[in-house]
């Protein structure tokens, strides 16, 4: 087959030193990332972009660095949820519902180990699963022509906000503020200043890794800040592991069905890792109903862990094929990709397939070096995590704000980062989301070159938006991702913080 | 009280006004108008913004709480501490503003004086010799180049 052929290339990619110490070096500091308290995949990544960058890696290095990172942030934001009762992020929230319980039974180390299994499950099969879906979407989406992009990128946004979105007109306003930010600069097809006020900076446009750091890391450290939450945690103290080889079989058919669903929760738009997570914990306590779920039965630990790590590897799916991320941190991967002048869409499976393929082996690579770093290293995490915010996040600024400095060693880079800072710090306080903006960032001028190739073929004729039966199917789902959640989303989100409230109870 | 999203949205309805009329003004391009202009796509932007903020000032969702106005004054000079390290890496240096902000910061989360101190000099020392050394990015020395 070819896509096996392929996939053998890139193991031959993955396997080099270099890039297995990169895949280390990213699943060390993924599962980092995503222990710590508040600051989550997508920040993390966020902040290793610059390095990365100024680093000088190549786009195969830098890429295998990050998607380990991404990959081990999914596993590190277990830790946290299993001993603190406190998601890294939000998928990670229901792994709390069993996680801790079993925490406060003493079988912490128990948990964090099933838990560790269930993620490589999760992450496992949906890769393999990637290597299945992803270049069969690629074919198909050959076919997509200027128009149909553009609907797509439209359908994108609208179902960013999730089913379990609140606001939808506050996900469209985040995006248009993300579009209007990627206007400024000079126009690139007919060369006209626009939004740059004459000022020689503005020329460019808004470099948007700044804008994520800022948005992103900067906003933290202010709510961090005014949370007084520098103190950090309570956590469970950890036991001494005794897992036999029954428990592991017996949280296997869990892990497998959670893979699955996660897996497809994370391709479908506008689902993400949190619905993933939700659905295999739901599914799971419905199937096997004998369990003490909510008390800290082990299958509630491996059925949401599976789902959010098979949904983590799903989007990468939309991300690589079509250049439409589906969650925060695909979206911050996507800038990785932006800024190294590589387009991601279809195109990316034919030109630079090498890269692909390699990086798809490489997250093979670091999962398996995820599940052995996390079962007998897991004490060290622990360790860190126990380090008060306090002394943590002002160094983590620091090493943001030297990351964004280095890429052009100039303090207006700076003074940048931070305004991003106050914005997000506003957004998030009236509740404007901040992944649309990065997503309007990121995917505006694309989506304004669309716009105009499929208008400059039709001779300015609009109707050529909506002439073809795909752009058509596409327009509907954007539209039913905009009004669903409206009926859906109230339903959906008492659902889950009903179940996450019957935990609180016990 | 629903006076966030009000205030919010009539802000962003005068961005979404004035970035739509900006967009009318631009000069027309080399080699005459075509069907889609520079102005196109920002001005069908500047109508979702506006109709997303109308929506706001209309049906406004009830506020989250801002902190109290001593919290606010803390944060904007943190906010300002960090401006200030910004405007100081190239002439002072990177070690030492480093080390002001991160002891700054780590003292306003509630760290006590020499333990915050002890942070920041430690953390940017060994970033600087980090950066330099291992990583080989340069980064300014500014007083303590002699």
């Amino acid at each position: 087959m070819d896509t096996m052929s392929l996939l053998m290339q890139g193991f031959a990619v993955a396997l080099t030193p270099e890039s297995i110490m990169f895949a280390v070096i990213g699943a060390i500091l993924g599962t980092l990332i995503g222990a710590l308290p508040g600051l989550g995949p997508a920040n993390g990544v966020a902040i290793l972009i610059p390095l990365a960058f100024s680093l000088g890696l190549s786009p195969t290095s830098s890429l295998i660095l990050l998607t380990s990172v991404y990959a081990g942030a999914m596993y590190g934001g277990r830790i946290s949820s299993i001993l603190l009762n406190i998601p890294g992020d939000e998928p990670a929230m229901m792994t709390c519902l069993d996680g801790y319980p079993m925490a406060l039974k003493g079988k912490a180390a128990e948990a964090l180990a099933i838990s560790a299994i269930a993620s490589f499950i999760g992450s496992f099969i949906a890769t393999i699963g990637l290597v299945i879906l992803a270049p069969i979407l690629a074919k198909f989406a050959l076919r997509f022509g200027p128009s149909e992009y553009f609907a797509l990128f439209a359908l994108a946004f609208a179902t960013l906000g999730g089913i379990t979105g609140k606001n939808q007109f506050k996900t469209l306003m985040a995006a248009a503020i993300g579009l209007m930010i990627a206007t400024v600069g000079i126009d690139i097809s007919t060369g006209v200043q626009r939004f740059t006020f004459n000022t020689l900076e503005l020329f460019e446009g808004v470099d948007f890794i700044i804008a994520i750091v800022g948005l992103f890391a900067i906003s933290e450290l202010l709510f961090f800040l005014e949370r007084h939450a520098g103190d950090g945690l309570k956590q469970v103290a950890i036991n001494k592991l005794k897992l036999s080889a029954k428990d592991i079989i017996k949280v296997l058919p869990a892990s497998f069905r959670g893979a699955v669903l996660g897996f497809v929760a994370g391709v479908l738009p506008g689902a993400g890792a949190s619905l993933g997570s939700f659905i295999s914990y739901t599914l799971e306590k419905r199937v096997s109903d004998k369990g003490e779920f909510g008390k800290g039965d082990p299958r509630g630990v491996a059925a949401p862990e599976a789902g959010n790590n098979g949904a983590a590897s799903g989007a990468l799916v939309p991300m690589l094929t079509l250049g439409v991320p589906g969650s925060g941190t695909t979206a911050v991967l996507l800038a990785m990709l932006i800024s190294l002048n590589i387009s991601p869409g279809p195109m990316l499976f034919q030109q630079n397939a090498d890269l692909v393929w390699g990086v798809i082996a490489a997250m093979f690579v670091g999962n398996l070096v995820l599940l052995l770093l996390n079962i007998p290293m897991v004490g060290i995490f622990v360790k860190l995590l126990s380090i008060p915010p306090k002394y943590l996040m002002p160094i983590v600024t620091l090493i943001a704000s030297v990351g964004i400095y280095s890429v052009s060693h100039s303090a207006l880079d700076l003074y940048f980062m931070i305004g991003f800072g106050v914005l997000g710090y506003i957004f998030r306080k009236i509740d404007i989301p901040l992944v649309p903006i990065i997503l309007g960032m990121l995917l505006g001028p694309e989506m304004e070159k669309s716009l105009r190739h499929a208008l400059v073929l039709s001779d300015g004729d609009w109707t050529v938006l909506f002439n073809s039966g795909l752009s058509i199917g596409l327009w509907t789902v954007a539209i039913l991702g905009l009004i669903l959640p409206m009926i859906v989303g109230p339903i959906v989100r008492a659902k889950m913080s009903k179940s996450k409230e019957a935990v609180k109870d016990v | 009280m629903r006076i966030n999203d009000r205030v919010f949205g009539m802000l962003m309805l005068i961005l979404a006004v004035a970035y739509g009329w900006e967009a009318t003004q631009f000069p027309i391009p080399f080699g005459g108008q075509e069907s889609v202009g520079p102005e196109t796509f920002p001005i069908m932007l500047s109508i979702i913004l506006g109709i997303s903020s109308i929506y706001m000032i209309v049906r406004p969702d009830p506020d989250e709480k801002w902190a109290p106005v001593a919290m606010l004054i803390e944060l904007s000079v943190v906010v300002l501490s960090m401006l200030a390290f910004a405007w100081a890496i190239e002439p002072i240096g990177f070690m030492p503003a480093a080390a002001l902000v991160v002891s700054f910061l780590s003292w306003r989360m509630g760290a006590s004086i020499t333990k915050s101190l002890i942070t920041g000099v430690a953390s940017s020392v060994v970033i600087f010799f980090l950066f330099n050394n291992v990583l080989e990015l340069a980064l300014p020395l500014g007083l303590l180049e002699f």
